[in-house]
């Protein structure tokens, strides 16, 4: 009768507000924080630039411009002329690609145009078919090096001949 | 001076203990003011003008999610200071304003910790949080310069600019956005099928972040602003940037 009761007094909690959910429940948790993204079923036609990163899993049509990364995902298309800080391609680009920083070419990557980069890192089984050009090579002294190649071949190839003879 | 605008609903039974512990505490910090209830026909646009020009320099909304859209669909033009007391079934927007429902919303009020958000505008009214539009046959050009067409018809599309967008994909997946980047985020997802429940499945999102958008249709489609729905053919989505001075509390996300 005098004992202490045992009864505890009901703690409320106070109900959390939901996001909607464009969707069923979810389980875990995921954030993204990616800028730009055209999905693997999107076309996009036109110029398109962004201040953010860009990642291109569809086709775009159209210059393609940003001053940070700009992923083209394998199987993506791009129709035109890229430039970007970086990039990461691993799909098709019809059309120049212009980096300031690393341009990193995977195996499964198409690109028919000329490259202009800084640093560039071509994985085995990526197709290019364009010019490479890249900061830091002179060319005047890479045509006299040329030079230099030919007129050493040429007095060995007279000799031949003259066995040859 | 501030004022407070009441959704009609805080005259139920159940909020009155509520209601009155909040006037209790913004009498205690001396921030009580004019209390006006809105009615359904009531014009919140005309009420603000008003008491602006009689000198109010606060506008508080007392609500949940609707009522501060609602409020905030016509009002974002006037030149005031924008407060939020949550209370009521929905107020999933107090959270990412990062203020507490009930009583301890009056004590971030207090603080009067300011910040000018972006909101979008669009046929002539604003939105604060998301613009939906429900999975539709429609054409999307943003800043006039790239246009976004998909293999499948339909698509959905959700304009956010206060709370996050968060979409189920094996998982849950959110992108965060932020009322202060200058830029609205558009998340198209393109309609692959429907579920044996009837349900339209998505594939994943495409984002774009814009301040201009045109979406148009042949056949009219459904616009939900803020909870608010219309039917609609043709939408100029336009960011107004840093349009309203919000009072937010401490632990915003963002």
């Amino acid at each position: 009768m005098f004992q202490k009761s045992t009864h505890e007094e009901p703690t409320y909690t106070p109900i959390q507000p939901k996001v909607p959910v464009y969707e069923d429940e979810y389980e875990d948790d995921d954030e993204d924080t990616v800028e730009t993204v055209v999905g693997p079923s999107v076309h996009v036609e036109g110029d398109f630039a962004s201040e953010g990163d860009i990642i291109v899993k569809g086709t775009v049509s159209g210059n393609v411009k940003t001053s940070r990364q700009l992923r083209v995902e394998a199987g993506a298309k791009v129709y035109a002329s890229v430039h970007a800080g970086s990039a990461i391609i691993s799909g098709s680009v019809e059309g120049d690609v212009t980096t300031t920083g690393k341009l990193e070419i995977n195996a499964t990557a198409i690109i028919a145009g000329d490259i202009t980069c800084d640093i560039l890192a071509v994985a085995a089984g990526a197709r290019i078919h364009g010019k490479i050009m890249m900061e830091g090579v002179d060319i005047a002294s890479a045509k006299s090096n040329k030079k230099r190649t030919l007129g050493r071949v040429s007095p060995k190839k007279k000799e031949d001949d003259g066995v040859d003879a | 001076m501030y004022i407070y605008l009441y959704d009609n609903f805080l005259r139920q039974k159940k909020y009155d203990a509520t209601v009155k512990a909040m006037e209790q505490r913004l009498t205690d910090f001396g921030i009580a003011g004019k209390i006006i209830r809105l009615q359904t026909f009531t014009s919140s646009d005309a009420i603000i003008a008003e008491e602006i020009r009689r000198g109010a320099k606060t506008v508080v909304i007392v609500g949940d999610d609707t009522t501060f859209g609602h409020v905030l669909s016509r009002a974002a033009s006037h030149e005031a200071t924008f407060g939020f007391l949550p209370i009521g079934p929905q107020t999933s927007i107090a959270s990412v304003l990062g203020i507490p429902v009930g009583v301890d919303a009056c004590e971030v009020l207090s603080k009067r910790r300011k910040l000018n958000l972006d909101v979008g505008w669009f046929n002539n009214r604003f939105f604060i949080n998301q613009l939906h539009i429900s999975p539709a046959k429609v054409s999307v050009t943003y800043d006039e310069r790239f246009t976004v067409s998909t293999k499948n018809a339909m698509l959905e599309l959700v304009v956010c600019n206060l709370q996050p967008f968060v979409w189920r994909d094996g998982g849950k997946k959110q992108v965060d956005v932020h009322p202060q980047d200058a830029k609205l985020e558009a998340f198209l997802r393109p309609v692959v099928g429907k579920s044996l429940f009837g349900k339209y499945e998505y594939e994943e999102p495409s984002i774009f972040p814009f301040e201009e958008m045109i979406v148009k249709s042949k056949k009219a489609f459904e616009v939900i602003a803020d909870g608010k729905r219309s039917k609609e053919v043709n939408v100029k989505i336009k960011l107004a940037k840093n349009r309203i001075q919000m009072i937010v509390g401490k632990e915003r996300q963002f």
